[in-house]
């Protein structure tokens, strides 16, 4: 069952000529699943994930957060969400614990249960014994914790996660996507947005990729791949008769198209590594020898170029 | 309520983390009001030293009453010298008069005392329509109080002269009338002298100082000058103290707290309410930490109690409505701490915040009013003084007025921008 | 140097461009001052005194009209009660408690009391005894002299030698008075004032003096802006940054300092000319020495501002130092009071002060005729300061936090 659903949301700065953020915006979200938001900055991500914590009234359309409407039960919503931030949002001359205790009477919790709560989520962000010390001291990797672990207190049925590995150590960064797998295997239901492919590849059940404020294709990692057809490029480079091996594997079987790209041949190959070995008889065959090989599986990052003619990555 | 206590305590406590705060909010006022304690000699009232007096006498003398040559300049000059002024006046005496108005120009002094050559041939001289003559006092413009006393000072001297004449002349008018023309001359001289003798106006009248006694027998304090400035320096910094806590308001927006506060389901007017409250309770703390300092260091004598709270709470309803208002209409943290000094600058100059009590009734006590610090200044003022509850009614629901609009101008824009 | 005259004028531009905070630092002092004239160029107002007097007899009722007449203070009569919780309410300066005795005193020639109810620290009150004490002198000078007059008259022919010696004496007095007040109403005797500086007879009226006071005031304030604007760069990590290129540690402080002179001195120029054509104080008096208090205090100012943003670290404690720096620096120079009414302590830190001298060199020019010889010592002062506070600015720069 769905637990979010996202119907055709919009959003615009100073109307009537403002700048159209979010232009019709739908997806669902079935409870326990991770739903990654992925595009480029500026698509609309942050946006629609502050409609979604009812931050930002929507222009039009509408969203449901566990049956709630956004628009206009925004209550009830928030006290099923938790949110968290993409900067951090802490107060930095507290200590760890003096913020969860605080943000837990932000979200209602008091007395004996508040403390236990905050005891629970120090264990689980793993900041027992730095609960005393003030964030402004902490490293980077240390307050995304934190600023995750605020958004939990309240065990919200829903959490939302805007970009919330930019800029920090590869280590961290493993700590948090493994932190969220864990959550999501507790049963949490979880949106996250995010620029990066492969975290979105790791992390999803599906993916929505946006653009410009439109969702231009949503599904699972596999049925998005799947627009792009499942072939794999492969890039050559010959010590010599660059021309000749082109047409020669344009003629393998399994090899779907080959072209020249200045200095290099591109294929389209159905299954790489069928083909590649054949690919090498042909060239030894021809007295040619493959000086580099470069394959790459279908990924988001063509699904996104194939949409919209830019990369992902601008 | 727990939510807006929750709210303010984090804010107060933060403050309390802050040491460039809490220097502003409690070192400065503290500071301040014993550097100009000490300005004035740290005592009950203001006291001056001593002014420079240059003083020329060119006087050539003439004969006086008694026929001996008598010197007039020289028993002015000996009246600025008298042992009675030596902490009113300081002489030294010039060899011309460019040179004592030279040590005028130049600095050394403050007033130039320049009696002229006729000045004994004037005085003594017996014809009615006798010549005049004048005694210069050449002052520094930038030294009013200075100028101001040694003035006094020589226009009692002259009128010591100018009544020995008038008693001369009455007598001679006198003997006329009574048919002893000829002897007109004498009695003229005889009154000249009787008036000298008698100690002239000097020992005719005298004016003493008390303070105002109150038809209920009580009488008012003395209020040291040190409670006054504390008193104008507790407000002024707490306009700062205010602005310190209500500008948190802009940057937890900036450093997305305010907004993650929004997306927690406590209400917005709730979450906004506990700011406010914040920068009220920070700025009651911060007033009675001052007054109970001012008590314990300076032995300031605050007043009634009752009336003391009041004005407090008051001053402390001003100072968050005024900061929360500068507040509103800023738009970034750094506007908040430059336009909100210069609001609170301005206030304070025409509130009298570090001129103490004004001249009573003059345009500076009507000028005040005009400024919510003023009121409470003037009930400040009069709660010292021994006053109660009863005597301040204005001086505290005036500011408590300024206080309600400004806040409810801050709310509404803050509810405008927070939609 | 040219990188400096480039850094100054970045930091220019980015000021301009926040244009609320920059209109406050130049709107501000400009609406306190034309309020402060509007209220005081003209001229002091009369101080109130309450009169109230138990005493019906010529002399006490001469003394009430003379005060009515008086140019400083502004009579008002009324009952014992009244006039002493007018003093205790601030209604007036202070109050005159006219004896039952003291005509009777005065006629007799015994020594005559008058008291003054005031509160203690209320600086009108000063005034007012000078006045009370000035008219009631002449008053019982005049008495006096008549008295006098009449203890060495003769007798007067045709006198009944019935009547006794009292009755002679009062028929004396009554002649000798008038006598005796034409005589003090055209004194042989008067104190001329002349003010140094000016013609005589033309008294600086008070805005005129504590104009310059205000000036040296906000200028001190407005390093606020500045030294925020300055923190807030190297929060930025601009200015770190900047260090990386070819321009030199002491050039990016020179810069910055050059932008605040700037700052400080436009200030100036519209707060005199303000002053000055809305006002009639009289700067402008000498424009030469006018120019170089005007730059001595720009040097000080910013030399000083780069010093405070040099050492501190947070726009809070920016704003805390300066607002306490500039409040004790404005005291101690004699902008809020004349040091003339401070002890000697006070007045030999506050002389050691470049600003201090500078206030005295803007007052001396307004008033007293300064010209540039005058005012040298006081230039020399505020560069001795500036030197000093810029060297150890550029050697506490902190370029990052």
């Amino acid at each position: 069952m769905n637990i979010v659903e996202v119907q055709d949301l919009r959003k615009q700065y100073d109307p009537p000529k403002g700048v159209l953020a979010v232009d019709g915006v739908s997806f669902d979200i079935a409870q326990g699943e991770i739903f990654s938001l992925l595009g480029p900055n500026g698509a609309g991500k942050s946006t629609t994930i502050s409609m979604l914590s009812c931050l930002l009234h929507p222009s039009s359309g509408d969203a449901f957060v566990d049956g709630h409407s956004v628009v206009t039960a925004s209550q009830a919503v928030k006290e099923a969400i938790g949110v968290v931030p993409q900067d951090i949002a802490l107060y930095p001359d507290m200590s760890a614990r003096e913020n969860l205790l605080f943000w837990g009477k932000m979200y209602g919790l008091a007395g004996a249960e508040l403390h236990t709560r905050v005891d629970e989520v120090l264990e689980l962000i793993t900041l027992v014994d730095r609960q005393k010390d003030r964030v402004e001291k902490f490293s980077g990797g240390m307050k995304r914790r934190v600023n995750i672990g605020v958004a939990l207190l309240h065990k919200p049925r829903v959490l939302y996660l805007d970009e919330p590995t930019v800029g920090i150590d590869p280590q961290s960064r493993r700590a948090i996507l493994d932190g969220i797998l864990a959550l999501r295997d507790q049963g949490m239901t979880i949106l996250y947005t995010t620029h990066y492919m492969a975290e979105a590849q790791e992390l999803s059940d599906r993916i929505g990729i946006v653009d410009h404020g439109r969702m231009i294709a949503v599904g699972t990692n596999d049925e998005l791949v799947k627009i792009v057809g499942e072939e794999a490029h492969v890039d050559l480079r010959v010590d010599h008769y660059l021309e000749g091996m082109v047409e020669r594997w344009a003629e393998v079987h399994g090899v779907t198209k080959a072209m020249i790209d200045e200095d290099h041949a591109v294929l389209l190959v159905q299954d790489a590594n069928e083909v590649l070995p054949r690919l090498f008889e042909t060239a030894a065959a021809a007295g040619s020898r493959i000086t580099e090989v470069n394959v790459t599986e279908p990924n988001l990052e063509m699904v996104f170029l194939h949409l919209t003619g830019r990369a992902l990555r601008e | 309520m727990s939510r807006i206590v929750a709210i303010a305590w984090k804010d107060l406590r933060s403050t309390m983390r802050n040491v460039p705060a809490l220097a502003m909010m409690l070192l400065a006022p503290l500071a301040l009001a014993a550097l100009l304690g000490f300005a004035f000699g740290g005592g009950q009232s203001f006291s001056i030293s001593a002014t420079k007096v240059a003083v020329a006498n060119a006087d050539t003398g003439a004969a006086g009453a008694a026929g001996a040559a008598e010197n007039a300049g020289a028993v002015v000059a000996g009246v600025l010298k008298s042992p009675d002024l030596k902490d009113i006046v300081t002489v030294s005496e010039k060899p011309s008069a460019a040179a004592a108005r030279r040590s005028v120009d130049d600095g050394k002094t403050a007033v130039a005392i320049v009696i002229p050559a006729d000045f004994s041939s004037a005085i003594f001289g017996t014809s009615s329509t006798a010549q005049k003559t004048a005694v210069e006092v050449y002052e520094n413009p930038t030294q009013e109080i200075g100028g101001a006393i040694t003035e006094s000072i020589v226009g009692q001297a002259l009128l010591g002269f100018n009544g020995a004449r008038a008693a001369a002349v009455a007598a001679s008018g006198l003997a006329t009338a009574n048919g002893e023309g000829d002897r007109a001359g004498k009695r003229a001289q005889q009154a000249a002298a009787k008036y000298v003798q008698g100690g002239g106006a000097a020992a005719a009248v005298s004016v003493t100082q008390r303070a105002p006694r109150l038809p209920g027998g009580e009488s008012t304090k003395d209020v040291g000058v040190t409670g006054t400035i504390l008193a104008g320096m507790m407000i002024f910094f707490m306009f700062f103290g205010a602005n310190n806590v209500a500008r948190t308001i802009l940057d937890e927006d900036r450093a997305g707290t305010l907004p993650r506060l929004f997306t927690t389901p406590t209400p917005r007017h709730t979450i906004l309410g506990g700011k406010y409250s914040s920068v009220f309770v920070t700025v009651t703390v911060q007033a009675v930490i001052l007054l109970v300092a001012g008590r314990l260091i300076f032995s300031i004598d605050w007043g009634r109690l009752d009336a003391v709270a009041a004005l407090t709470l008051v001053a402390a309803a001003v100072a968050s409505g005024l900061a929360l208002l500068v507040i509103s209409l800023v738009r970034t943290p750094a506007q908040a701490g430059a336009i909100g000094a210069g609001v609170y600058l301005v206030l304070a100059l025409v509130g009298g915040n570090f001129t103490g009590t004004a001249a009573a009734g003059g345009t500076y006590a009507n000028i005040q009013k005009l400024t919510p610090n003023g009121w409470l200044l003037q009930g400040w003022d009069a709660v010292m003084r021994g006053g109660g509850l009863a005597d301040i009614v204005l001086n505290l629901l005036v500011p408590l007025g300024f206080a309600v609009a400004f806040f409810a101008v801050a709310v509404l824009r803050f509810r405008k921008r927070y939609a | 140097m040219k990188r400096v005259w480039i850094l100054a004028s970045k930091d220019f531009l980015e000021t301009r461009r926040d244009r609320l905070a920059l209109l406050f630092t130049v709107v501000m002092p400009l609406a306190f001052t034309a309020f402060f004239g509007l209220m005081f160029g003209g001229g002091s107002d009369r101080l109130p005194l309450a009169i109230f007097s138990a005493d019906s007899g010529a002399p006490a009722t001469q003394l009430v009209s003379a005060l009515a007449k008086s140019g400083v203070v502004k009579t008002e009569t009324m009952t014992k009660d009244d006039a002493e919780k007018a003093v205790d309410d601030d209604k007036v300066a202070a109050a005159l408690e006219i004896p039952a005795g003291f005509s009777a005193d005065l006629a007799a020639g015994r020594p005559a009391q008058l008291t003054l109810v005031s509160t203690a620290g209320s600086s009108g009150a000063q005034t007012v005894q000078t006045e009370v004490t000035a008219l009631a002198g002449e008053l019982a000078a005049g008495e006096r002299a008549s008295q006098a007059a009449a203890a060495v008259a003769g007798v007067p022919p045709g006198s009944d030698p019935a009547a006794g010696e009292q009755a002679l004496k009062d028929a004396a007095l009554l002649m000798a008075r008038p006598l005796a007040a034409q005589s003090l109403a055209h004194p042989v005797a008067t104190v001329r004032v002349i003010e140094a500086g000016t013609a005589a007879g033309q008294i600086p009226t008070g805005f005129v003096l504590s104009s310059p006071g205000m000036l040296v005031n906000f200028i001190l304030f407005s390093l606020l802006t500045a030294g925020i604007a300055l923190i807030q760069e190297r929060r930025n990590f601009t200015l770190r940054r900047l260090m990386t290129t070819r321009v030199r540690r002491w050039e990016l402080i020179a810069g910055k300092a050059v932008g605040m002179f700037v700052l400080t001195f436009v200030q100036q120029i519209i707060l005199i000319g303000a002053g000055q054509l809305l006002f009639g104080v009289d700067y402008l008096r000498d424009p030469a020495a006018l120019l170089l208090m005007m730059v001595a205090l720009s040097l000080v100012a910013s030399t000083l501002g780069l010093l405070l943003a040099a050492v501190l670290t947070s726009e809070q404690a920016m704003v805390a130092t300066t607002v306490i720096v500039s409040m004790s620096v404005a005291a101690l120079s004699g902008a809020w009071f004349p040091l003339e009414i401070t002890g000697s302590a006070f007045q030999f830190v506050g002389h050691l002060l470049p600003t201090s001298w500078i206030l005295e060199g803007l007052r001396g020019i307004i008033v007293r005729g300064w010209n540039v010889p005058d005012v040298l010592p006081a230039f020399g002062v505020a560069l001795v300061w500036s030197a000093a506070l810029f060297a150890i600015a550029v050697w506490r720069f902190r370029l990052s936090d």
